[in-house]
């Protein structure tokens, strides 16, 4: 059966692009576009992963969402799906809307512009964590 | 006397009062401590010198003895300033007690200098206005009126106690002044009318100064704070467009859009690399942004550990020197080596030399790290070699090298997206920072770049 991921986007271009290597990859994909239904989701689809954007309704509905599913006082069955955050922040520029990302409890990060063979790379290595 | 009028009709419904910052008070309280060792000091030689060389009858026991208490609680005083180094609520506190008891203390050895030397008629009466200007940068406005009429209490009670005889008037022959001039009523009045008018006005005018320069300074950090908020809406609001596009244009160029011809290849090459340049662009206009704000007077520098800031920054550039296949070959020290500067600047700084020797670097070459503490007597300094075997400098551009927006010829050639920013930036927050950053290349050979950050001094290390 094919692996589920849920991307939590509100950039429909970004989910977009995201979509097309995921399906040509065998995974199911599916969506949602805020913090709120991004949360819903993760209880219907039940995802095997979840790439996450930092910013959407606000500039740190990322965080909080990640912090929902994978801080201290998450659930277990939340806590056992890799999440992938997307970030567009530079990486010699320090300017980040949240917290440190040494301290944000996910599993790995996508650079924006994604590049599909660093995103199926990163996938497949958190999936089988 | 005690308003002034508001320059701007529009703010005379002023702002509450706002409280001197920690690092005022401390900076205010410390030059009080310095200026009472010389008032000390000064009571005391010159008590001597009226006495010996000027042969006055000066009672000298209760002046030497006034300087010594003065120097003896000063010394506390000086004592419990340095344990109040660091800032919090209860050290805040701690200072504007330090503050206020100060100035009463002050006031206490002045009415015993002032009664041993003449009382009203005294001419050291004068030394009240030090108080009364110095209180006005310390205190609140009304901790500061309260404090100044408290002074003119204690001088008019003074003269009103000497005047019927309840304590002695102690006069100084010397002065030529008339025996019973402190019974003369007018005379009296005519000096406390002055004396308190005088530190009133002196009082309520450096509170005025004093509250304009900090509503300016919260001014200021406001329209700091909200810059830095405006640079960073805008940069995620360029970004994100950008971001997108370029992350579709990918699943062209890797094919999971299907099939394309040569043609349509080359272009969607092209577009990616122009739409690149552009994002550097935004990315490095944003870090010239922040480091301009970091590598200010006004940035705080603060204890970090350079160690733990290059283990970072290796590990953010670590991906992109894996997909081109380069060999890191890091040999770095274990010490922390902790220095004074800003977390935001060190990223800057490392996070370009780093990026800058991935980025330069031809697929399969090598960029070595290696990070070394040289100790030294009493200081020591941290040194920082990031050498690459990448396309190096032409010996005509390196003068030019730490110019902002200058870019060597075959950077530009080799169609690697840069802005000239990066190393300008990094020279300017490493000399902030005190330390010094050299660079030599040869074209086609690479380039080595050597950072030396002193390493903070022990006790603020903590």
């Amino acid at each position: 059966m094919a692996k589920k991921i849920l991307i939590i986007d509100d950039d429909p271009d970004v989910v977009f692009a995201l979509r097309m290597p995921l399906e040509s990859s065998g995974y199911e994909v599916h969506d949602a576009h805020s913090q709120e239904t991004g949360l819903a989701a993760v209880d219907t689809v039940k995802p095997d992963a979840i790439i996450l954007d930092v910013m959407m309704d606000t500039h740190t509905a990322g965080f909080q969402l990640a912090q929902k599913l994978h801080g201290p006082t998450a659930k277990e069955e939340h806590r056992q799906i890799p999440i992938l955050m997307l970030t567009s922040v530079h990486q010699t520029t320090p300017l980040r809307f949240g917290p440190d990302e040494d301290y944000l409890p996910v599993d790995d990060f996508i650079e924006k512009p994604v590049d599909p063979k660093v995103l199926i790379g990163k996938l497949e290595k958190a999936l089988k964590k | 006397m005690s308003t002034f009028p508001s320059a701007d009709p529009a703010r005379t419904a002023e702002p509450r009062a706002l409280q001197p910052s920690f690092e005022e008070l401390s900076q205010n309280s410390r030059l009080l401590i310095r200026l009472r060792w010389v008032a000390g000091f000064g009571i005391i030689s010159g008590t001597l010198f009226a006495k010996i060389a000027l042969k006055t009858d000066l009672q000298i026991l209760p002046l030497l003895l006034t300087g010594l208490i003065v120097l003896g609680y000063n010394s506390l005083l000086a004592r419990a300033s340095y344990t109040t180094a660091s800032q919090n609520e209860r050290t805040l506190r701690r200072a504007q007690q330090i503050a206020w008891g100060q100035i009463i203390l002050d006031w206490l050895a002045m009415t015993i200098l002032v009664h041993f030397t003449g009382g009203i008629t005294s001419p050291a009466l004068i030394y009240f206005v030090i108080h009364a200007a110095l209180s006005g940068t310390i205190l609140l406005p009304w901790q500061t009126r309260s404090l100044t009429l408290l002074a003119i209490l204690i001088v008019s009670g003074l003269a009103l106690l000497e005047r019927a005889g309840l304590i002695p008037h102690v006069g100084i022959d010397e002065l030529g002044l008339d025996d019973n001039l402190h019974q003369n009523t007018t005379y009296m009045l005519a000096v406390v009318f002055f004396f308190g008018t005088t530190l009133l006005t002196l009082s309520e005018l450096v509170t005025y100064i004093a509250q304009r320069l900090r509503q300016r300074e919260e001014r200021i950090r406001q329209l700091y704070e909200a810059r830095a908020t405006f640079v960073r809406v805008a940069t995620h609001e360029l970004r994100a467009p950008l971001a997108a596009g370029l992350s579709l244009m990918k699943n062209i160029e890797q094919g999971y859009a299907g099939e394309f011809t040569d043609q349509q290849g080359a272009i969607i090459q092209r577009v990616i690399i122009r739409l690149d340049g552009l994002r550097t662009l935004i990315d490095d206009l944003l870090t010239l942004a922040v480091s301009r704000e970091a590598s200010t007077a006004q940035a705080p520098l603060e204890p970090v550990s350079i160690r733990a800031m290059l283990d970072k920054m290796i590990e953010r550039e670590a991906p992109q020197a894996e997909h081109k296949k380069l060999v890191l070959d890091c040999h770095l020290s274990d010490e922390p080596g902790i220095t004074l500067a800003g977390d935001v600047g060190l990223q800057i700084i490392f996070g370009n030399l780093l990026n800058n020797a991935v980025k330069y670097t031809p697929e399969g070459g090598r960029v070595e790290i290696e990070y070394t503490v040289v100790r030294m007597s009493r200081a020591g300094s941290a040194v920082i070699k990031i050498a690459d075997s990448g396309i190096g400098i032409p010996i005509k551009d390196l003068p030019n090298i730490f110019n902002e927006f200058f870019r060597a010829q075959n950077a530009k050639n080799a169609q690697v997206s840069g802005t000239g920013i990066g190393l300008a930036t990094v020279k300017t927050l490493v000399e902030r920072y005190k330390g010094n950053i050299n660079l030599e290349s040869e074209e086609g050979k690479g380039t080595t770049v050597t950072v030396s950050l002193p390493l903070a001094p022990k006790q603020s290390q903590n």
